[in-house]
Parts: C-alpha cells; structure tokens; sequence
C-alpha cells in the first residue's frame, strides 16, 4: 500500500468533497453568467437558434417541391430534376425554415443537389433527419454555419436600445418603488414588532409562529388570497364600505387601477415579510445584554430615548442585514408581478426581462436587461455597506 | 428591577396591543381563504332545492351553529376533493411539487454538507479562491443566469423533465454557507478523537461528524424543501408540458382557466400550503434558529 501524505489526502479529500458543488456551480452558475454577459451583446433569438434542430422528413419535402412521388422518381432522369431544383426555395419553403441572406448565398453556392436527388432516386434518404445534420451532409463545404446557432454580435446595441424602450424606464422604476416603499417600512414594522415582543410579555413563541405563517407560504398562494381580498366585490372594500360608505367611499378595483395595483402588491409584501424579519431582529434585541437598558434607566433615559440612542444603533448589524436582504429581494420581485399585475404600466424589471425572453423571444434584450440589474443590485448593496461603514 | 408602578405597565400593554393587532392582521387573510375555500359552489337544501352561493355577499353570515355555515351554505371539505376531478391532473401536479421538492432536498443534502464540511474544516489548494467565488455569485440575481440555464437544458433535451428541473439546483450556495458556517462552529474534539484511533477523514465524516451534525442538516434540509416547494419561476420556464407542472404553476393555471370558481382557487391554495405550516409547526425551531444563524453571518 501507498502512503500518501496526510496533508496530500486532506486535499484529495478536501476536492472529493468540494467537487460536485465546485462543478455544479460551474456548470449551472458561473458559465450561465458568461454567457447572460455574451448574450447581451448579440440578438440571441431562441426561434433563430432551434429552427436548425427540428426533425423533418427528406421524402414528403422532395416530393412537395419536385411534385415527383418517392417511387417514381427513379424513372426521372436526373438532370431534367435538377434544372428545375432550386436549394433555397427547397430548403426555405419545403423544410420550412426562415434562412438569413448570408445563409441563402452559402446554400445556392455550396448546396450539393446533384448529390441530394440521385439520392433520392435511389431511395437512399432516411425518413427523418435533423435539418442541421441534413444541411451538413448535403452541403459541399460550409455546413458547420447550420450546425450551431451562433447569435448574430451588435455591441452595445441592446444597451443603446433601452434608452429608447419606455418599458424599460417604467419597469425599472416601479422595482426602485417597490423597494424604496417597501423596505423601509417592512424594516421598521419588524423592529417595532421585534421590540414589543422582546418586553415582559407571556406567549412570545405563539406570536412568533404566527409572524412567520406567511414567509413559510409559497407567494403563489399569497397571491391568490390577495386576489381575492383585493377584488372589486371582495371583502376590503366591504369593510372599506361598511366604514367609510357614508363618506362616499366607492369601491375601488385594486388591481386594475394602474395607480394603486403596484401599492396594493407592495401592501401585501410587507404583510408577508415584516413578521420573518422580525425574528431577526428579536435575535438582535436578545444579544443586547439588559445591563444596558438599566444603566440607561438609572441616568433617567425615557423609553424613546432608549430606543433610539440604545436599540437602534445596537441593532445596526440587523438593520444592515434585513435592508440589503430586503432590497435584493425587493429589486427582484416577480411571482406576485407575474400573478397580480395586468397592466404594463405596473410590471417591475424581472417581470420585464422575463416577458422579453420566455414571450418576445429576445434574449439578448433580455440578457442585456438582466446584466443592467446585476450592475444595479452590485452597486445597492456596496452603498448600503459603505454607508453603514461610515456611521458606525 | 420590576417596578410596582402603574406607569411601568403601560410598555407591556402596548406591546401586546401592537402584537394582537399584527397577529389578527397576519392570520386574516388564512381565515378569509379557508372560509371560502370550504363554501360550496352550489348546495341543496333540505326541500331540494338547488342553491347558488356568492361568496361576495356582505356580510358573510358565518355561523358555528346549529351546524357550520357561511354565505348561507354549509361549510364542506368537498372542494379539496373537487379540484382533484375538475382539473384530473392536479394529482401530477402533487406528484411532481414532491419529487421537485423531495430531489432537491436530498441532492442538497448530501451534496451541500459534504463542501460546507471542506470549506470549513479541510486544507486543500484554491480553498480560497472558489470560497471568494461562490461568494460573488451570491450577488448575482437570478434573472442573469435564468436565460443561459434555460437554453442549455433546451439543448440536452431536458426541457420539461425532471432531470432539467432539479439539476441545476441540485446544490445550492446558500445551502453549502449554512452548512459551512454550522461546522465551524461545531466542537473539534469529537473528530480528533476519532483521528487519534485511527480513522480516516472519510470515515469520521460518515461516521462521527454526520451523525451529530443534525441539527445543521435538519435545518438546511427544511429550507430546502420549502424553497422548493414554493417556488415559482423556475418551474414555470423550465415546465411548459401541463404534464410536468408544479403545484405553484398549476395555481396560476387555476386562475386563467377558473377565475370565477374562487372556491376552488381558495381550495388549491390552501392545499399547498398545509403541508408547508405543518413542517413549520413541527420543526419551528430550526426554522427560527436558522433565521438568526443566518442573520448573524450577514
């Protein structure tokens, strides 16, 4: 047997260990963030980059285009098919794919019909075939063009085009709303929920369990609840009604009002995620040692005092932890958009990057869009960082 | 330090004020949807008679006696049983949220324990750099790597299978800081003890470590398998089949094709959710404790 070394098998270990986080991170995280960087620079179209890999069959499409059936074609000489043969038509109206100009002069130079229709007499087709393999067999040189989707590179396109897209500035706007209204108040809502539960009270563990019901339920779900809260006829404007209706309250369609749809979803956000932060902050208050706080009464400090010059500054790592969390979170918002938002006047940015690549088919847009809010996440959270740096 | 004054009272007060308040607001709508959730759609009355029911109506009506009703009609489980046949394949969509959910808990497992109990605790080269590396790509939203996941699994074929779905999130970051973070802090004595008799790092791993590292794994395990199960946008892209999806992604298919039928949507939505608040109620504290560990590193 081999001695190794105990430090040489503590490393082998060590990657034996490490390796398949190491690869799947690879693999599904850090190449996916190569190439959201490369789409973002070309017009990455995933219609552009599948027609090539669909199946079809060489015989029906021969015969639609020679308008010669499969067994009578041995009887045809060969060269008066192929003087009425034309690839491009063949290829873009028989097999039915779209080809690009640069693809259409490659196929008239390269394609090798003489090759393709004695083939055919000779019944030497397969039935089914790949229209990239296709091409590749059947084309003299240049087939690899077909055989991988390379997305055409327009530089800074995608970036100048925002400029001008209207969605864009709308969607990236309404997520800096969402977060600006959302996290400051959810903050605050948690720590003052964190504080009462932290004083002299009996059932902590039972408000605390409840606080948390929401953050363990799917925001699919809490987004159904709340369509029907918010519904016309729904029970918020029954109350609201039953209160105010002398007033001359009319109900109002919370979802549908492009002013008050986006608000009515931040609403419900910061119900669903003010009673998880608590617990972060009820840890936060327990660490404070209550020598503290009796000091701070013996020099006849009044309880607001307390909080502010004592609670709050104590709770600054909780504060920076639930605000960045918050923020990230914020800025990213999508199930409820997704589930909630009718109108295109309310959607946030994901929901916009999301729209442009799984229903425009424009990836590279997409990507483009998605690289911006990276930069624009990176930069929120460094700031909020620096800051806190700096006042502490 | 208790003080028998009337004024000293007054925090205490307040504090429950603001938690019963907060409390009634957070269990509200739960209520307001299992109400719906169990009206029937239409009822017959003792004489026969077939009745609509609107859930709209104001006010509610709700009475515990002589027996449960709402709306004027008597409250029934039969929903739940309802959504299983109006949308026959809601069965999959059970089927495929637990093994989604059931997968990646334990490729989680497995896989993010073993690279938090490297990075915590063994020496090997490029320890730091792929630590610093895991660590920016925390930043990254998930919108930047969707796109790229999407088409590379549309090119091996595994759209709307649920290798496809699972894979790339079969380890997780999150997860193997957590798991990281938990043995750090764990007691190195018990492994140097097994070390001192002889043992292996494998086998004081399977044996030693593991075995006590529960309840890190147990925590980890629960996040995992709510994330799962709640997630929404993963399997919406990744899902296109009806075949192949989730109970999330079934939901949004209940409000386009069923939008006027909000007991069952209600129904649906609790459904999903039961099985979540049970989990909760029995593992309440890692859950809490894992909140705090978390906000701690942060």
């Amino acid at each position: 047997m081999i001695t190794v070394k105990h430090k040489t098998k503590e490393a082998i270990v060590g990657y034996v260990f490490s390796l398949p986080i190491i690869i799947t991170v690879i693999v599904f995280t850090i190449y996916p963030i190569i190439a959201a960087f490369y789409y973002s620079v070309t017009d990455y179209q995933p219609l552009e980059a599948r027609k090539f890999t669909y199946t079809f069959n060489p015989y029906e499409s021969l015969e639609f285009n020679t308008g010669i059936l499969r067994e009578e074609a041995k009887d045809y000489p060969l060269d008066q098919m192929i003087q009425s043969f034309d690839p491009v038509t063949f290829v873009e109206i028989d097999v039915g794919v779209n080809l690009s100009d640069e693809d259409k002069e490659s196929i008239r130079k390269n394609f090798d019909s003489l090759n393709l229709l004695s083939d055919y007499r000779d019944g030497k087709l397969p039935t089914e075939i790949k229209i990239s393999d296709f091409l590749m067999k059947y084309m003299k040189s240049d087939g690899e063009r077909f055989a991988k989707y390379r997305p055409k590179f327009v530089g800074l396109e995608n970036f100048k085009q925002m400029f001008k897209d209207m969605y864009f500035y709308t969607s990236l706007s309404n997520a800096f709303l969402y977060s600006i209204v959302v996290v400051p108040i959810q903050t605050l809502l948690a720590i003052i929920l964190a504080v009462a539960a932290n004083s002299k009270i009996r059932g902590k563990n039972f408000f605390k369990s409840i606080f948390f019901l929401p953050a363990v339920t799917s925001s699919a779900a809490l987004s159904m609840i709340f369509w029907l809260i918010y519904s016309k006829p729904g029970i918020l404007n029954q109350v609201l009604m039953s209160l105010f209706g002398r007033f001359g309250f009319q109900p109002i369609d919370y979802l549908n009002e492009p002013g008050i749809a986006l608000f009515a979803i931040m609403l419900m956000n910061i119900w669903s995620t003010a009673g998880y932060f608590m617990i972060t902050f009820l840890a936060g208050l327990q660490d404070i040692p209550s020598s503290i706080y009796e000091a701070a009464m013996i020099d006849g400090a009044t309880g607001w005092q307390t909080f502010w010059k004592i609670t709050m500054p104590l709770l600054r790592p909780q504060i920076v932890f639930v605000s960045i969390m918050g923020t990230i979170g914020c800025m990213q918002v999508f199930d409820q958009i997704y589930f909630l938002i009718k109108n295109l006047r309310n959607i946030t940015i994901s929901f916009y990057i999301y729209k442009n690549a799984f229903e425009y088919g424009k990836m590279g847009y997409a990507s483009a869009l998605a690289v911006v809010l990276f930069a624009i996440i990176l930069a929120l959270s460094l700031i909020q960082r620096k800051v806190v740096k700096e006042e502490y | 330090m208790e003080k028998k004054s009337s004024k000293k009272n007054w925090p205490v007060i307040i504090s429950y004020i603001i938690l019963i308040a907060y409390a009634i607001a957070t269990l509200f709508p739960f209520t307001w949807a299992l109400l719906v959730s169990l009206t029937p759609i239409t009822y017959t009355d003792e004489n026969g008679n077939p009745h609509g029911v609107n859930i709209f109506d104001w006010p509610p009506n709700v009475k515990l006696f002589p027996r449960p009703s709402a709306f004027g009609a008597p409250l029934t489980f039969q929903n739940y049983k309802l959504i299983f046949e109006v949308v026959p394949l809601y069965g999959r969509w059970l089927l495929n949220t637990v093994i989604y959910a059931g997968l990646l808990t334990i490729g989680n497992l497995l896989l993010d324990a073993l690279g938090g109990y490297a990075f915590a605790r063994l020496k090997f080269p490029l320890k730091d750099m792929w630590f610093t590396l895991f660590l920016a790509t925390m930043m990254v939203p998930s919108q930047v790597t969707l796109i790229p996941q999407y088409n590379m699994l549309v090119n091996y074929g595994l759209v709307n299978t649920y290798t496809g779905m699972f894979l790339p999130k079969l380890t997780n970051i999150f997860g193997l800081f957590l798991m990281r973070q938990f043995f750090l802090n764990f007691p190195k004595e018990l492994e140097e003890a097994a070390r001192i008799d002889g043992s292996g790092i494998l086998r004081t791993y399977f044996t030693i470590v593991l075995p006590n590292a529960m309840p890190g794994v147990s925590a980890l395990a629960i996040y995992t398998f709510l994330g799962a199960w709640n997630d929404f946008q993963w399997p919406l892209i990744i899902a296109s089949r009806k075949e192949m999806y989730t109970l999330t992604v079934g939901l949004n298919f209940f409000k386009s094709s069923y939008y006027t039928y909000w007991q069952y949507m209600m129904a649906a939505s609790i459904f999903m959710t039961i099985p979540m608040i049970i989990i909760f109620l029995s593992f309440q504290k890692q859950f809490i404790e894992t909140g705090r560990a978390v906000a701690v590193k942060g």
